[in-house]
């Protein structure tokens, strides 16, 4: 059996790269993946803790977030058309008309 | 504990407001624009069958219940809360058909949004379990997304929505981190469960990390400085009934789910960490979000936009509050309770009239706007008075006692002094802005023309804003009594 730190660790590591995906890229659609990758970073450390505790809640917990993503990433991707169609670009750093 | 038909009781306000929320959808799609005019009195039909259960409740929760395997829990705490938000969506419905109409983005899912978004703020309010929380913060915050960005030929409002969206789904995601390191430490997902744990697992690094992290999320969902940077460009770019709908009861949600986490989990000293256990992560957040609200409020000349930076200073009052509860113990909820319902009201009528005083492309929101108001529209200039004094902490009014009461609370405990006596200095500080709206409304020359809306709701809605101000304010005795004796499930 393949040691629980060995996924912990992998999650750690995809729950960093996804935030530093968020922090740091300036496209809305790669800042999107980057809440993706932590969303399944966090399922992972989930299923991982479940499966060394022998209970299967946090499985059952983790289907409920897989089905709560996909929806928050359809409004996300919306969103994300309604601000094309106002300016042709998902540059985040060009979202500054209400700067004061 | 099996299942059993009984337990529905426990979730019908949330089963109401689904059921409500889907017809609506459904009225929308098969009858399109023609039955329009019926959407909004059908959505406050909604809320008052929710609030008639949450009333049935209250005479039944003599014993504070839980229920699906301690899911969710049935308590005079979760019912008083949900009345707040039901009275939160029920005056936004009431300010909402007479905007859209005037700022043509009218369409029906409008008001299933802020149904759904309701029963999520119900889902939080009685939650005891992370999976639980987890659900309401993401059944909440998706539909007030699509809210913030319904307004669909203004670009301030869909730049405000991308940036909520992006901010709320990064809060998210840490908070399911969080989660799920709090599950590695304890192997449970329940609040009781966790405090129970407590003394065996408070030093694991991995429960000290998990921990910090939803504190975190949490601070981005009620917009807690330093997590704060989304919420005024979000506030100011959403239609007013929505920033008024989200000012008041999605912070209100926010705050229920600290209350919980404060009074079942943290108040054990076994989560000692720092000097003072978390409450000192937590009291010093309240210091930035006071202070940083307060100055960045001070350089408005933008009302809406004012009034955004001043609920993020309201949510520093409110964290005072939390500390209140972490120090002196979850009797001191009661204080926090008055001061949601008080801000709630306060603000939404604030709200109701910057959304009143626009036009089609003119929103008319900017201080100059509203010179010499109180000349040619007295009742509005009146009651925007009030809300101002209301907010300001002025007596006799529900924001004054709000005060009063947080701040008498976390008196008990002599260490907290110096965080009262900062949220003193900054509600003086506040005065500074809010009396400049009333001075331009009272004592500069009337500029151009107004045409406000007509409309009888948005009228209700002052009406019913005023008024809960003023009762409250002059009679709190009854609301801070219910309001300490909301039974809360340990």
């Amino acid at each position: 059996m393949i040691p629980i730190h060995w996924f912990l660790e992998l999650a750690a590591v995809l729950f960093v790269v996804g935030s530093l995906g968020v922090i740091l890229r300036r496209n809305a659609l790669i800042m999107l993946m980057g809440i993706e990758l932590q969303l399944n970073a966090a399922n992972l450390t989930l299923v991982a803790f479940s499966r060394a505790y022998h209970d299967a809640h946090a499985q059952a917990f983790a289907f409920i977030v897989i089905a709560v993503a996909a929806a928050e990433a359809a409004v996300g991707l919306a969103i994300l058309v309604g601000i094309f169609r106002n300016r042709r670009s998902v540059n985040v750093d060009e979202l500054t008309i209400m700067k004061h | 504990m099996d299942f059993d038909v009984s337990q529905l009781s426990a979730i019908g306000p949330i089963v109401a407001l689904t059921v409500a929320g889907c017809f609506l959808l459904l009225l929308e799609a098969f009858a399109g624009g023609r039955q329009r005019a019926y959407l909004m009195p059908l959505t406050l039909a909604a809320v008052a069958v929710a609030l008639v259960l949450e009333a049935g409740q209250w005479r039944d929760a003599q014993l504070a219940t839980s229920a699906f395997h301690g899911l969710l829990a049935v308590d005079r705490f979760s019912i008083l809360l949900s009345s707040v938000f039901l009275v939160g969506c029920g005056m936004t419905a009431l300010l909402a058909p007479a905007y859209m109409k005037e700022h043509e983005f009218e369409f029906g899912e409008f008001y299933a949004l802020l149904i759904f978004a309701t029963a999520g703020m119900i889902i939080l309010a009685q939650a005891t379990d992370f999976v639980t929380i987890f659900l309401g913060i993401e059944t909440m915050s998706i539909a007030v997304y699509v809210l913030t960005g319904s307004w669909r030929n203004s670009a301030k409002s869909a730049e405000g929505a991308m940036k909520y969206f992006m901010v709320g789904a990064f809060a998210t995601s840490v908070l399911l981190y969080g989660i799920a390191l709090i599950y590695g430490a304890t192997g449970t997902t329940a609040l009781a469960e966790i405090a129970r744990q407590a003394p065996r697992v408070s030093q694991a690094p991995l429960f000290i990390v998990g921990f910090l992290l939803v504190i975190v999320a949490l601070g981005f969902k009620i917009a807690a400085v330093p997590f704060h940077m989304w919420a005024p460009d979000a506030y100011e770019g959403a239609p007013t009934p929505v920033t008024a709908f989200m000012a008041t009861t999605v912070k209100a949600a926010g705050f229920a789910t600290l209350i919980r986490l404060v009074a079942t989990t943290f108040s054990r000293t076994e989560l000692a960490y720092g000097s003072s256990g978390w409450a000192s992560i937590l009291s010093w957040l309240a210091v930035l979000t006071m202070t940083l609200g307060n100055l960045g409020a001070l350089r408005q000349d933008n009302v809406k936009r004012m009034l955004a930076y001043s609920s993020i200073a309201h949510a520093g009052y409110l964290l005072v509050g939390v500390v209140a509860i972490a120090v002196v113990g979850a009797d001191a909820r009661g204080p926090l309770i008055y001061y949601l319902v008080a801000y709630t009201f306060t603000t939404i009528g604030a709200f109701g009239v910057v959304a009143w005083i626009g036009n089609k492309n003119d929103e008319r929101v900017m201080i100059d706007d509203w010179a010499g108001l109180a000349s040619r529209h007295p009742a509005q200039a009146l009651a925007m008075t009030l809300f101002m004094l209301s907010l300001g902490g002025f007596p006799p009014t529900a924001g004054f006692f709000g005060k009063f009461y947080v701040f008498r609370a976390a008196l008990e405990k002599p260490t907290l002094i110096w965080l009262v006596v900062v949220a003193v200095l900054n509600s003086v500080i506040s005065v500074y802005y809010y009396l400049r709206v009333v001075t331009a409304m009272y004592f500069r020359e009337p500029g151009r023309e107004l045409r406000p809306l007509r409309s009888n709701g948005v009228t209700a809605a002052l009406l019913i804003a005023a008024f809960g101000v003023l009762a409250i304010g002059i009679l709190p005795s009854w609301l801070i009594d219910a309001a300490n004796a909301a039974l809360f499930l340990q």
